[in-house]
């Protein structure tokens, strides 16, 4: 059947005129941007903005993820809910304290590393990027394992050297004041040396020309450094700060499902973790989204915010 | 004092190595006459200037090392307390040994981490490859063709950055399990057959990519597709194979999306180890030996590959 089709349609496109031949050809030019951007845009839509839609329309209605049981439409009441938790708020702060940590660890440190060790060239360069970005690719289950062992109470090193200088300290990821904190050790450590590579190979792109030419203009290395250095960094930067604002939540998420499960008492939880709680713990799929919709809306305001700052503040090398 | 005359050569001396490195990073492949140059101009100054740029980068090599220390410890102390015979996995002697291999050995007859490993092997080179292929589909399209829409559907890739995956996991569950995939591979492999940020990472190249060698292609008579395999792959391999073992690595690495779909399987190491990791409480030296037997994969194209790791993920960062 299908070749008695096919046979006739084959057949046309040599015997016709050259008038047709050509509107073919320019129709399938036309077309073929979007047959090879197809399978990606299709992918695209099914597993991320469909499903964000869906997140929007679950977020009007109580259910609790069992397919057998029917949504009931509840208008606004789970964002009036999820607004009043007292979970929520602290999720919030949290998340905050991860950002400003995570400028601090992943864009302000390697900033200082960067500059201060760019005198080291060569291969002895290489060698030490090498080493710095190894806790980078650790899977989250060994790093969290290692930091485990490294924090234990008992025979863990860290716990030893604290008490050898004489402020032993208990369990650190038991103690709702120091949970936190060691979850951003442990990111930090993994963020830390990603930083470094990308400021050093930012600095790297910069020509010299400009620092030479400020020092015969009599400029001193600290004008260099802050007038030209920095500024020229800036893209850099930029991104990377961007990148930290709005991944830090990400970035954390595994170690505190590993390590702290947000506790204790959702001392060290994030905003990511708590959509996680709320639906595949709580299984209250209204809820879970709810939150969700807002964090999207949160977020996508401070990029766009933030894009629009940047636009302004960096400094092109062109 | 001896320190003041010597300094003046080493000016240049010091301008020369910092220049050239820069200048091989940001044209790849012509490191080679670049690197003779140096080296020929290096020895004529070498004996004095040596010591002093040593000395002038001392700080920066302290600064370096301690921060080289503080990254490789805890990995140096997996490997140390995983090596160490059980009785010993308290001891706090920084060096290593005795060595002894019945941790690894505990851990292999507890768990089939074996097959785990072999999975998330497969798992990830099938989401690398997958990922690898619709990217450069989708990059040549943009980068070839000026159509309606374009920006438009650009927009979309661009756009699922402020998507976090969490906010999408339960419709994404949801579907998953409509489709049967629960605590299946396949499950895992599926919501992430495109990654938006390969086809923007790729995007980047195809547009530096010289327009004249796809004129040329084009009046050779070779179709779009044809010089999309015969023409521009070939040309990209170092991109492509920098890209494809950072998507092979993050997907090795990926924890949220395997800890929701195999909630029941221990197919995949990341969900598997984790209920062993529960389980052994204070066995630090089983807990160590499972841990580095999850990271050996990825230290394994690390030490081979170190080059493109690093400047695939830097470039990222980069933009």
């Amino acid at each position: 059947m299908f070749i008695e089709t096919a046979g006739p349609a084959a057949g046309i496109a040599p015997a016709g005129p050259a008038g047709r031949t050509a509107t073919r050809r320019s129709k399938r030019r036309i077309l073929s941007p979007y047959l090879y951007i197809l399978p990606a845009v299709v992918l695209l839509l099914v597993w991320t903005y469909w499903p964000l839609g869906q997140t929007v329309n679950l977020s009007f209605n109580d259910w609790n993820l069992i397919p057998t049981r029917p949504k009931q439409y509840v208008d606004v009441q789970k964002y009036a809910k999820v607004l009043s938790l007292p979970e929520l708020h602290q999720a919030l702060i949290n998340t905050g304290l991860y950002i400003l940590a995570f400028l601090g660890i992943s864009v302000a440190l390697p900033l200082v590393f960067a500059l201060l060790s760019r005198k080291v060239q060569g291969k002895a360069r290489t060698a030490y990027q090498a080493l710095i970005f190894v806790p980078f690719l650790i899977t989250p289950v060994a790093s969290s394992a290692i930091w485990r062992w490294l924090f234990a109470p008992e025979g863990g090193t860290i716990p030893a050297i604290a008490a050898a200088l004489g402020a032993p300290m208990g369990n650190v990821f038991r103690d709702p004041d120091s949970s936190m904190t060691a979850v951003i050790v442990i990111v930090g450590w993994q963020m830390l040396g990603f930083g470094v590579l990308v400021v050093s190979a930012g600095l790297a792109g910069i020509s010299p020309d400009y620092a030479a030419a400020a020092s015969i203009d009599g400029a001193s290395g600290r004008q260099i450094t802050w007038r030209i250095i920095i500024p020229l960094l800036s893209p850099s930067l930029v991104f990377l700060a961007l990148m930290t604002i709005l991944l830090s939540a990400q970035w954390t998420y595994p170690i505190i499902d590993l390590v702290t499960q947000g506790g204790p008492g959702n001392s060290s939880t994030n905003i990511y973790y708590l959509l996680y709680q709320f639906g595949f713990r709580n299984f209250d799929a209204g809820l879970s989204s709810a939150a969700g919709t807002l964090f999207f809306l949160g977020f996508g305001l401070i990029a766009l915010v933030f894009v629009e700052l940047s636009e302004r503040l960096s400094f092109y090398d062109n | 004092m001896a320190f003041i005359t010597i300094a003046p050569p080493a000016q240049p001396g010091s301008a020369d190595t910092s220049t050239v490195p820069e200048r091989s990073k940001a044209s790849g492949p012509t490191t080679a006459p670049a690197a003779g140059l140096r080296r020929t101009r290096f020895a004529s100054l070498r004996l004095g200037s040596l010591r002093t740029v040593f000395l002038r980068t001392l700080p920066s090599h302290v600064l370096l090392i301690a921060l080289a220390i503080v990254s490789i410890f805890p990995i140096y102390w997996m490997f140390v307390t995983a090596f160490r015979p059980p009785s010993d996995a308290l001891s706090i002697n920084p060096l290593p040994g005795p060595l002894s291999l019945e941790n690894f050995q505990y851990v292999l007859k507890t768990i089939p981490i074996a097959g785990m490993l072999a999975n998330t092997f497969g798992m990830a080179l099938a989401l690398a490859a997958s990922q690898l292929l619709v990217a450069i589909l989708a990059s040549y399209g943009f980068a070839r063709w000026d159509f309606v829409g374009k920006k438009a559907l650009y927009l979309l890739f661009v756009g699922s950055w402020l998507v976090p995956f969490q906010v999408t996991m339960i419709p994404n569950y949801l579907l998953v399990s409509q489709m049967g995939l629960l605590n299946t591979i396949t499950g895992v492999v599926i919501p992430q057959l495109c990654s938006a940020f390969a086809v923007m990472m790729l995007r980047q190249h195809l547009e530096a990519f010289p327009k004249d060698l796809l004129d040329a292609s084009q009046m050779d008579g070779r179709s779009s597709w044809r010089t999309l395999w015969e023409v521009v792959v070939p040309n990209l391999r170092p991109a492509l194979a920098a890209l494809g073992i950072m998507l092979f690595i993050s997907a090795w690495n990926e924890y949220l999306w395997p800890s929701l779909i195999m909630q029941k399987s221990d197919a995949l190491i990341q969900v598997g180890i984790r209920g062993f990791l529960g389980a052994e409480g204070n066995n630090w030296g089983a807990i160590m030996a499972a841990s580095s037997l999850a990271c050996l994969p990825i230290f394994l194209i690390y030490i081979f590959l170190q080059r493109y790791v690093v400047d695939a993920f830097v470039r990222s960062g980069l933009k």
